[in-house]
């Protein structure tokens, strides 16, 4: 790890300006992805300002609005008792997402920002990574690939996203809080990640300097089927092959409104909105689960070490889909 | 009357007795030790699999803080030849610009603190003259070298046998590189004083560590001294002296401070080895009623540019099954690869895997349970001698195994049993383990007070070497184990050999037998020579130990205690040396085996996601005389879990256009955690085993072998799909 500055401001005001002020500078949080792309010669800020101090941590019901402060950490979210009644689906990704000493580390704000496990990114060794350095070509299009997108890549870059809490606040239609020296703005989490397109360097809308303050989750009708489906190689501490996060109204036995998205398969956190309109006052029925599938999992694009994801995620919102409505 | 007749102490578990030291940290690794003046040590790696370096700018590096020295191949030390020795150990670091893997040191940074010199060895600048690299076993250009260690193997006429063989399996089961990962990571601390130089070190085998060293810097062997009493895991990773060794060792020289070289998780991955990928080609041929006539089985496996490496996958077949005919053939070929390295049981792991899957397809093939084909064709006696075994239990290992699983209670026809989304599956394997024992020394020594003490150069690589030991020499010199103190990982001790190879338990077993004997037998001579003492005219083959004393044979109060002779005697201590030297087959008429065991497993595969459980397994083993089960449990139970690795998750990925390793760290290479390990049931059978003295078979690697196998073939008893390829992924088992 090369040597950085670090300076802990008291205010939102001054950590922005900080940052703002220099171009090599960042916000640091739980430090759980940072830190490690530091030690592995990844990422090499100037200067961290450190933010953990900050007032901007705290779960607060707000009608049927929950306030989550952008530091917050997974387990405290988790812990909450309104996410646990009306949108279980989110504690359970975060409980999926990482371990206890993780998510005791690691907050809400920084998840979002959670950087690609790929591994041609994450070794500086490695010359060809566009993400890494824009430019340079694609390794991992060419190597053995497994843990990569087959949603929203190309040839550019196939890192995926590994979030798991990403997906579920994608499928929940979360608004992230932004603010900078410029004012404060909101973005929907849907509209918050940017497709890898030719510039796979560029992950999302925040502009150097903006920092994240809160994350608002619409909480859902009351009486919501809804789960969180990981599937992954090991049984735990690993990060997703494929997941969905499903959230369901139903009357009867017909489903009168739906939320996807999946995980494991995007380069960004993927949200169904096909797959949605699919089962809006559809029965509940193996074909419409298929037809949904279909819907989500269209145009993929797959090296060999992926393409057994297609199909994989197509089961996998299937499965969750007939356990939500059995 | 060192014959271990009615042990007292062996057996059942005793605690073990670096317990205490270990969970109050009071154990010292390698990477615990500092020494006043000590610098550290970053390393630098190549970053193509084969060329050579042609400009290498340590400048910034040179500058950067803290730095106190870059050694480069521009600037070492001459250093000699690794010597030659019964396993080859790397050449000496640095003395060239020919690079022959990705991953190979080519310099080493030395700053007051591990921040400056890691952060000074990132500015180092190297540019390379790239040559085409081999790094495909099926590269048509590569080096293959046939019958590597001359183990090839035939009788009788294998090709015959299969022509007329009227069932016949012929099948290709490959395996795949696994890195041994042991969780300490490997740490030299290097501090010469004058000529002399003291090495806390990561090993499995001081001693090797002290010659090679010693070699290399052309200084005397006794000038070396290495201590490894506790070493943070070793699985084989140990068993040679990596190149990190001489480097720490050279970049004291050059600082004139100690040095310490802790190497990080994905250095682990380039410079301590990983156990070879293997292709094994097995036919096998039967008769109808599935009793074998045939097995042809060849393997090939790698190797790096310059190292050697013992894997001889095709072994297992003339050893676990009676067959009238048998060929085996290994081979190796040589690629631009990090080395090639022993890892839990090398060569068996693979071969079995091969063996044990197709002896699974020959009984689906003849409609024989899986279980009855491995008794039906149960080597009575060495199949390729005819000599007698020195002891075989796997009979036993199956049949208790099958009764504590409920085999019965297995329905044959494939995915016929299932629950909910999930199909259920039974499987089953057969493991023959090899037999290894090199010569080992130990001294034995009993203190004024009635204790004794045992010191061996040896180390324990945390199987529980110190607490089996301490009870043997408790067994024979008749005191309770907390009168005897173990002191082991030290050179300046009787030279033993390497913790490895499921050998050191015999190997060392058998010299503290031997110290102790002798031991009291001076005793015996000692007490002689005083008249007053109650054994003055009783022949040593009449005299017996317990409670600290000697006594004749049914005569229990005609004795004296070791305290009083060598209070007698003006003697503050006795001590007596042992020896250990493996006996010949030859002469004793049998074939030495090793373990033996027997693997059930029940997995539940969903069927849609193809996702891999494992509900239950029951592994039995045969290890002669368990010195002390609870320790022998961990054992098997530490095996098992690397076996579920084995089977569903390791796999070390090289890149292959640039030679990399592309998941070198713990996020990215799979080992099971908790939740992957489901209920293991472990139970020993068998009798002590005649081929050593204390009646011991070594039993730390077996526990992994068969696990593979198990797992492949309950998954095809769920799924009728028959994966020939480790590890098993989900995407292979989807319907």
């Amino acid at each position: 790890m090369r040597e950085f500055r670090y300076e802990r401001p008291s205010t939102v005001a001054e950590a922005i300006s900080a940052v703002a002020g220099d171009p090599d500078a960042d916000f640091l949080a739980g430090g759980t992805t940072e830190v490690d792309l530091m030690k592995d010669g990844v990422f090499h800020p100037d200067l961290l300002v450190d933010i953990t101090r900050l007032p901007l941590r705290g779960v607060r019901k707000n009608g049927t609005m929950l306030q989550v402060g952008a530091l917050t950490t997974m387990e405290e979210l988790a812990a909450d008792r309104t996410l646990i009644e009306r949108a279980p689906f989110v504690r359970e990704a975060l409980l999926l997402g990482a371990s206890t000493q993780l998510r005791n580390m690691a907050t809400i704000g920084g998840n979002l920002l959670q950087r690609t496990r790929c591994r041609y990114f994450r070794d500086p060794a490695v010359p060809a990574c566009n993400k890494r350095e824009p430019g340079s070509g694609c390794e991992a299009v060419a190597s053995v690939a497994r843990m990569h997108a087959i949603l929203g890549a190309s040839r550019d870059c196939i890192a995926l996203h590994a979030s798991d809490l990403a997906v579920a606040l994608v499928a929940l239609d979360a608004v992230v809080h932004l603010q900078s020296e410029d004012g404060e703005r909101t973005v929907p989490l849907t509209q918050f990640y940017l497709m890898p397109g030719d510039t796979p360097n560029r992950e999302n809308v925040l502009r150097h300097g903006e920092l994240i303050t809160a994350i608002d989750l619409p909480l859902p009708p009351e009486g919501i089927r809804s789960t969180y489906l990981k599937v992954r190689d090991r049984a735990s501490y690993e990060f997703a092959l494929t997941s969905a996060a499903v959230a369901l109204t139903m009357d009867g036995s017909v489903i009168t409104e739906a939320r996807i998205a999946m995980g494991g398969v995007g380069t960004i956190p993927w949200r169904g909105f096909e797959a949605e309109e699919v089962l809006r006052n559809a029965p509940a029925t193996p074909d419409a689960f298929r037809s949904a599938a279909e819907g989500m999992i269209h145009d993929p694009y797959v090296v060999p070490g992926t393409a057994f994801k297609v199909e994989l995620a197509k089961r996998t919102l299937v499965r969750a889909l007939t356990e939500v409505t059995s | 009357m060192t014959t271990i007749q009615q042990p007292r102490i062996l057996g059942p578990g005793v605690n073990r007795v670096d317990g205490p030291l270990k969970v109050t940290g009071q154990a010292r690794y390698p990477n615990d030790f500092s020494l006043p003046g000590m610098a550290f040590a970053a390393v630098v790696r190549s970053t193509i699999p084969s060329g050579r370096i042609t400009r290498l700018d340590t400048t910034a590096a040179g500058k950067s803080a803290g730095v106190l020295e870059v050694i480069t191949h521009e600037n070492a030390d001459h250093l000699d030849e690794a010597p030659a020795t019964f396993i080859k150990n790397p050449q000496a670091p640095l003395q060239n610009d020919v690079i022959r893997y990705y991953g190979q040191y080519i310099a080493v940074v030395v700053a007051d603190t591990q921040q400056n010199a890691t952060a000074a060895a990132d500015l180092i600048e190297v540019e390379y003259e790239r040559r085409e690299a081999l790094l495909d076993p099926h590269d048509p250009r590569a080096e293959r070298i046939k019958d590597p260690w001359g183990e090839d193997t035939a009788w009788g006429d294998v090709r015959t046998a299969l022509k007329r063989a009227p069932v016949m399996i012929d099948q290709t089961y490959t395996t795949s590189d696994n890195t041994n990962n042991p969780l300490g990571l490997f740490t030299t601390l290097a501090a010469w004083d004058g000529d002399t130089l003291t090495l806390h070190d990561s090993n499995q085998w001081p001693n090797m560590v002290q010659l090679v060293v010693s070699s290399m810097f052309g200084v005397p062997k006794d000038a070396v001294r290495v201590l490894t009493p506790f070493v943070g895991g070793g699985f084989g990773a140990g068993l040679r002296c990596w190149s990190h060794i001489p480097l720490a060792v050279m970049a004291a020289r050059h600082v004139g401070r100690p040095v310490k070289l802790e190497l990080t998780r994905p250095e682990m991955f380039t410079g301590l080895g990983h156990r070879t990928s293997s292709v094994n080609w097995l036919k096998l041929g039967a008769t109808r009623d599935g009793r074998l006539t045939a097995i042809e089985h060849e393997s090939l496996t790698t190797l790096p540019m310059d190292g050697d490496e013992y894997e001889p996958c095709s072994s297992v077949s003339t050893w676990s099954y009676a067959s009238p005919n048998v060929t085996t053939r290994d081979q190796q070929v040589r690629l631009n690869i990090p080395w090639t390295n022993f890892m839990r049981a090398p060569g068996d792991s693979q071969g079995n895997f091969a063996l044990e899957s197709a002896i699974d397809e020959l009984a689906w093939e003849v409609g024989l349970d899986p279980l009855e084909i491995r008794l039906l064709n149960y080597a009575e006696v060495d199949p390729k001698t005819g000599r007698p075994w020195s002891s075989n239990a796997l009979r036993q290992c199956l049949e208790v195994g099958a009764r504590r699983f409920g085999w019965s209670q297995r329905n044959p026809e494939i995915g016929s049993m299932r629950d909910g989304h999930e199909l259920i599956g039974y499987g089953v394997a057969g493991v023959s383990f090899f037999w290894y024992q090199q010569p080992c020394a130990a001294r034995v020594i009993v203190r004024g007070d009635g204790s004794a003490y045992v010191r061996s150069a040896v180390t324990d690589i945390g199987t529980g070497t110190y607490t089996i030991m301490a009870q043997l020499a408790a067994q024979l010199l008749g005191l309770d184990v907390e009168q005897v103190e173990m002191q082991l990982g030290d050179t300046e001790m009787p030279a033993g050999t390497a913790a490895g190879g499921s050998g050191l338990t015999a190997a060392l077993g058998s010299a503290v037998h031997d110290a102790c004997g002798r031991l009291i037998q001076k005793f015996v001579e000692l007490a002689k020579t005083d008249p007053f003492s109650p054994l003055a005219d009783v022949p040593y083959e009449q005299v017996e130990v317990s409670e600290g004393r000697l006594y004749r044979r049914g005569e229990p109060t005609r004795g004296e205690s070791l305290a009083r002779i060598l209070a007698v005697h003006g003697l503050d201590e006795m001590a007596a040396d042992g020896d250990s030297t493996p006996n010949s087959p030859d002469e004793l008429g049998m074939t030495p085996a090793g373990a033996r065991g027997a693997r059930f497993v029940e997995v539940r595969i969903d069927e849609d996601l193809g996702r891999i459980r494992l509900a239950r397994i029951v592994t039995v083993n045969d290890g002669g005389r368990i010195l002390n089960e609870k320790l022998a449990r961990s054992q098997i139970l530490g095996g098992t879990v690397g076996g579920i690795g084995m089977a569903l998750f390791e796999d070390t990925v090289t890149d292959m256009d640039t030679g990399r390793i592309a998941n070198a760290t713990f996020g990215d290479y799979l080992i099971p955690v908790n939740a992957d390990v489901p209920d293991v049931h472990i139970e020993f059978v068998g009798e002590p085993d005649a081929f050593n003295p204390i009646g011991v078979k070594g039993i730390g690697e077996i526990g992994l072998v068969g696990v593979a196998p198990a797992i492949a073939n309950a998954i095809f008893h769920a799924t009728g799909k028959r994966i020939r390829s480790l590890p098993i992924t989900l995407d292979e088992v989807m319907g």
